[in-house]
């Protein structure tokens, strides 16, 4: 009986690894060094929205609104879930708080932009898409950094 | 003239009919991560589901019996039980995947939320089998998934660099890990032999009553018309290759993924290419739908198809029902259809050697085949698409964990 309730916990464990490892579900930093990987792979994940959004901004004027909606508002989401589960890590030590302030500085600046870029979108069309893009470049550029130094 | 216009209506049906969500949502992903490292994986996989689906259009116009007819007889009910539990269970999973699919097509044409177009689209895949004819329904949403040949058109306009796309196919990009690009591998493998696609084909020859004189017709469909549906898929992947792999975006939406249609060919283009995702994806729902009533149906024992009067196979019409309704209900719950996809890919491909063991063993038993058993080339590359099969099930749900699912 007690061995038969040992292979149902060990079973409940399997499945619950198994399920938080294909999930995506965020860790807790152990060390600095773990920490600081886990900066570089949310940078990674912003820079790849904000890199998605620039090329859509440069070519608003070939795609459709509604189109257009649907792929920033797509992307503003996933910048908000990379910032709340970066956010939701805690830092190991004082080091690692200034890595944080660097990492969560640039993805909120990247989450407005794109929020700011969908509320005009929504108005009837961005007004400035040349200097958005440039911000972006700016934006994705940063954050590739980042995301190459801490991998 | 008419049977030439039959088999080219065939080809252009399985060309557009070959390309569903798990081949878009696979082929752009790893395009825009791998580049073309991955293209081989789609020439395999298209040979693979060739060699498989002219066995089981063989069986289906020889005996007029459908591969899971058979499969109970030759296996015995046990093991017969397994495959049609492994079957029915990825079947429901790729019809919700499919099913949101079309909804996000219609998301990305409207602006509205794609949880609003699931239950309309669910209840519009129901009308549409109950009433519409097998042959129109087959042919209207293959030949209007044909729309992806924009993908071919955007593919030139954005001039790809030749050299680095021909570089790509023997150099995996140095910074990925190696158990990441095989746990695509197998992705991309389960996206282009995904079950359903050989319990479709067989039942939908039964129900068109094939006989031998059709092999011509169910031949030129499969190694015409798949072949070119590949290079479809080929096609995407390099599009994602061309514009996202240089800019180190990583696609994880049905919205990424139409982009280079639009920033290459405009707003027509783009509208071209997202009708032809909820084509392929609407057509690959009904496809999906019917293929669970026809295992469980075809197990049982039942009256099953959509020749025969709903009344006279009202078991066969209910399993389809629910089955649409569970896969709704799935998609409902707001589970992300692109994540529903990637695992259904995967649960496609631990389960490959189950859908294609019977049939490679009932295309050989000449108690059903008489004479048109398979020759030695068929059984040659049979099994050593066994043996790849089984290797890729093995490895599928432990590489799976390994990854996280390919993060």
């Amino acid at each position: 009986m007690r061995g038969q309730d040992a292979r149902r916990a060990l079973a409940a464990v399997t499945v619950a690894l198994a399920t938080c490892s294909v999930s995506g579900c965020v860790s807790p930093a152990w060390d600095d060094h773990d920490y600081a990987l886990k900066a570089g792979a949310t940078a990674q994940a912003a820079a790849s929205s904000v890199e998605l959004v620039r090329l859509a901004v440069q070519g608003e004027h070939d795609l459709t609104t509604a189109y257009l909606k649907v792929l920033l508002t797509d992307a503003a989401e996933s910048l908000g879930s990379v910032n709340d589960q970066f956010g939701g890590v805690q830092p190991p030590s004082d080091a690692s708080d200034r890595l944080r302030s660097q990492v969560t500085d640039l993805t909120s600046q990247a989450e407005d932009e794109v929020e700011d870029l969908l509320i005009e979108v929504r108005r009837g069309g961005i007004e400035q898409p040349d200097e958005a893009a440039r911000t972006l470049e700016r934006l994705g550029s940063e954050l590739r950094r980042l995301g190459e130094a801490h991998r | 003239m008419k049977k030439v216009f039959a088999v080219t209506l065939g080809i252009l049906t399985a060309i557009g009919g070959f390309v569903d969500i798990g081949d878009l949502v696979a082929n752009s992903l790893v395009g825009a991560r791998f580049g073309m490292s991955l293209a081989w994986v789609v020439v395999v996989g298209v040979v693979g589901i060739c060699l498989f689906a002219e066995m089981s259009g063989r069986i289906a116009a020889v005996s007029q019996r459908p591969v899971f007819d058979l499969v109970r007889e030759r296996l015995g009910p046990r093991a017969g039980l397994v495959n049609l539990g492994a079957s029915f269970g990825i079947n429901l999973l790729t019809l919700a995947a499919e099913i949101g699919g079309a909804a996000l097509a219609l998301e990305l044409a409207t602006g509205v939320n794609y949880l609003l177009w699931v239950p309309a689209v669910g209840l519009t895949a129901w009308l549409v089998m109950w009433r519409v004819r097998f042959s129109t329904m087959e042919k209207v949403f293959g030949l209007a998934g044909l729309a992806l040949v924009a993908f071919a058109v955007a593919l030139w306009q954005l001039d790809p660099d030749v050299g680095e796309l021909t570089r790509q196919l023997t150099s995996p990009p140095p910074d990925e890990p190696v158990p990441t690009y095989w746990y695509y591998a197998i992705a991309l493998l389960g996206a282009a032999m995904t079950p359903y696609e050989v319990f479709f084909f067989s039942s939908g020859g039964v129900e068109e009553r094939w006989t031998r004189k059709d092999l011509v017709t169910a031949r030129a469909n499969v190694f015409v018309g798949f072949p070119l549906g590949g290079f479809l898929s080929l096609v995407i992947a390099a599009c994602a290759a061309t514009l996202f792999l240089p800019a180190q975006v990583q696609v994880d939406t049905l919205g990424q993924m139409v982009l280079p249609a639009g920033l290459a060919l405009g707003k027509i283009g783009l509208a071209a290419v997202i009708f032809g995702v909820f084509a392929a994806t609407f057509g690959a729902t009904l496809e999906t739908a019917l293929s669970s009533g026809y295992t469980l149906s075809q197990y049982f024992g039942w009256q099953w198809g959509k020749y025969v009067r709903p009344k006279d196979a009202a078991r066969f019409h209910a399993s389809v029902l629910v089955a649409v309704i569970v896969a709704t209900a799935l998609i409902l719950t707001t589970v992300d259809p692109i994540k529903v996809t990637e695992y259904s890919l995967v649960f496609s491909a631990a389960a490959l050697p189950l859908t294609y063991l019977p049939v490679l063993m009932i295309a050989n038993d000449p108690d059903y085949m008489g004479d048109k058993v398979n020759g030695r080339f068929s059984n040659f590359l049979g099994t050593a698409y066994m043996i790849l099969l089984v290797v890729a099930a093995v490895a599928a749900i432990p590489l799976m964990i390994a990854t996280k699912a390919g993060q």
